[in-house]
């Protein structure tokens, strides 16, 4: 059962599970995609993240009970399969600030790390935080770091970071906790651009290294 | 043209800002006092979708090279006439002081701040440093065009003060409840509700960091989900960080509760040291309060 939640008087929060899973982003997506089609009156944004999807509304239009009962109806009801788009790669020249500290925390020479981190596909699971920020997993079992004791105030842009079963890519400079562990040219985040971020939720990714 | 002089402490360009693309890692952003800003642009004669000044604890000096008509709300700055449109001649220097009771004063230039638009608005946005004509706050040097967005006359008179907001503490704010409720234990909310929460003076766009002296919150983990303004998240520590106009789009921590949108004006104008309690409401006063807020921007309509 989702579970659905004002956050508070202009918006709600459908939380469609609790876990790090393809599966429920699948689900988060195709309710997305169905409330776009369906275009509840009032509804003017949604944002998916993980398992859950904001839904913000007009409330010169439409209130948390009308609108919940349109996202109830829904329920049961959806298309839902998991992400499968094209693979982009993301070339990452691995010399990140924190490797060393990594690779010794997890027993590993740093040449395993970049293996190990460039050995798979991640999944878009949400693009926040901060402008373009693509947070992705999962993380290979032996590649789970806590997220540093204190944060950096600056990470520059194209920083290729892990923390948890987590690996994320810092789109704009910005404060950050994560273990950065390499970079990546590539551009991310661009006003310029439509869309302005080069990720979304459920596009998929891999780590090619670079030197 | 607006020469700036001396840029303040923390002046940036804002208007209603850029909502809708927060799904891409993008803060609606816009002035953290939207009602403040909203009623500076009436009382200009501006179009509500202007851009203005947002002042943070003391503003920017300016040099007019025009006969303008400015109007400035939200907190007081010394040495300024408030609440109400007035003229500034050619080649004059206006200097907005050091901003009390508030936190936050807005400066509309009748016709509105002429900078490029940026994702569709032409606020500055911290997190992502672009917009606001310069990527940054405002700095000597900088010069400001003045746009042609007026469609009315400016409004004679000064803004009744039963039409505003309160701008002084200690606030009382409205929250509603979540969305995360079940993180907490059944009567975590009230337990906050019944504390004076003290405003610290880690205050910027993106948000509010406040202490409870007395009370320690617990939670449990939550996996990352979207933010909207207004919410608080409970840290581990148990400290409450509460969300400004230029949030991070989506968080980690656990929200209690939610500020009422009609509320985040008088947040925007708390300062270091302030006390604020929340109490609960349901969202039918929260929608009234709501109605209320913004029926006072129709004045002399």
């Amino acid at each position: 059962m989702w579970h659905i939640a004002p956050a508070g008087d202009q918006a709600l929060l459908v939380r469609l599970g609790t876990a790090i899973a393809p599966e429920l982003l699948g689900q988060v997506l195709a309710l997305d995609r169905a409330l776009q089609d369906s275009r509840p009156s009032g509804l003017l944004s949604t944002v998916a993240a993980y398992a859950s999807l904001l839904c913000r509304f007009d409330p010169g239009v439409t209130d948390t009970a009308r609108l919940e009962a349109s996202i109830r109806a829904l329920e049961g009801h959806l298309d839902a399969s998991i992400p499968s788009g094209a693979v982009v790669d993301i070339p990452t020249r691995y010399d990140g600030p924190d490797l060393a500290d990594v690779a010794l925390t997890k027993h590993l020479k740093p040449a395993d790390v970049v293996n190990l981190h460039a050995s798979r596909e991640y999944l878009v699971y949400c693009v926040g935080f901060a402008p373009g920020f693509a947070y992705c997993g999962s993380l290979p079992d032996g590649l789970s770091v806590p997220r540093l004791a204190s944060p950096r105030t600056r990470v520059p842009a194209g920083s290729v970071g892990i923390a948890g079963r987590q690996t994320g890519i810092y789109a704009v400079e910005s404060p950050g906790g994560w273990n950065l562990i390499g970079r990546t040219t590539l551009r991310l985040f661009d006003t310029a651009a439509d869309p302005p971020a080069r990720f979304k939720a459920g596009d998929r990714l891999r780590f090619v290294p670079v030197t | 043209m607006i020469e700036v002089i001396n840029g303040g402490r923390w002046t940036t360009i804002q208007d209603r800002g850029r909502p809708g693309l927060e799904r891409f890692g993008i803060p609606a952003g816009g002035a953290a006092d939207w009602f403040a800003a909203a009623a500076a642009n009436r009382l200009a004669g501006n179009h509500e979708g202007a851009a203005l000044l947002e002042c943070t604890t003391a503003g920017p000096t300016l040099r007019f090279n025009a006969d303008s008509v400015v109007a400035i709300t939200g907190g007081k700055p010394a040495g300024t006439v408030d609440w109400q449109a007035s003229s500034v001649a050619r080649d004059s220097i206006l200097t907005i002081g050091a901003i009390t009771p508030g936190l936050r004063a807005y400066v509309a230039v009748r016709g509105g701040v002429d900078v490029p638009l940026v994702l569709g608005s032409r606020a500055f946005c911290q997190r992502g440093a672009f917009g606001g004509g310069f990527g940054r706050p405002l700095a000597e040097g900088d010069r400001l065009v003045v746009g042609d967005l007026q469609v009315s006359e400016p409004l004679a008179g000064p803004w009744p003060s039963s039409h505003r907001p309160p701008l002084g503490g200690p606030w009382e704010v409205r929250v509603i409840a979540g969305p995360h409720t079940d993180a907490f234990d059944g009567v975590a909310l009230e337990r906050l509700t019944a504390v004076a929460c003290r405003i610290t003076p880690a205050i910027d766009r993106m948000g509010v960091r406040l202490e409870t002296p007395g009370l320690r919150l617990h939670s449990q983990e939550i996996l990352t989900t979207p933010l909207t303004a207004g919410a608080i998240q409970v840290t581990p520590s148990g400290g409450l960080i509460l969300m400004l106009a230029d949030h991070p789009t989506t968080g980690g921590y656990p929200v209690i509760a939610t500020v009422i949108a009609a509320d985040l004006p008088a947040l925007a104008q708390a300062r270091p040291g302030d006390t604020v309690r929340f109490r609960e409401v349901d969202a039918a006063e929260a929608t009234r309060a709501w109605r209320r807020l913004t029926s006072w921007l129709q004045l002399g309509r």
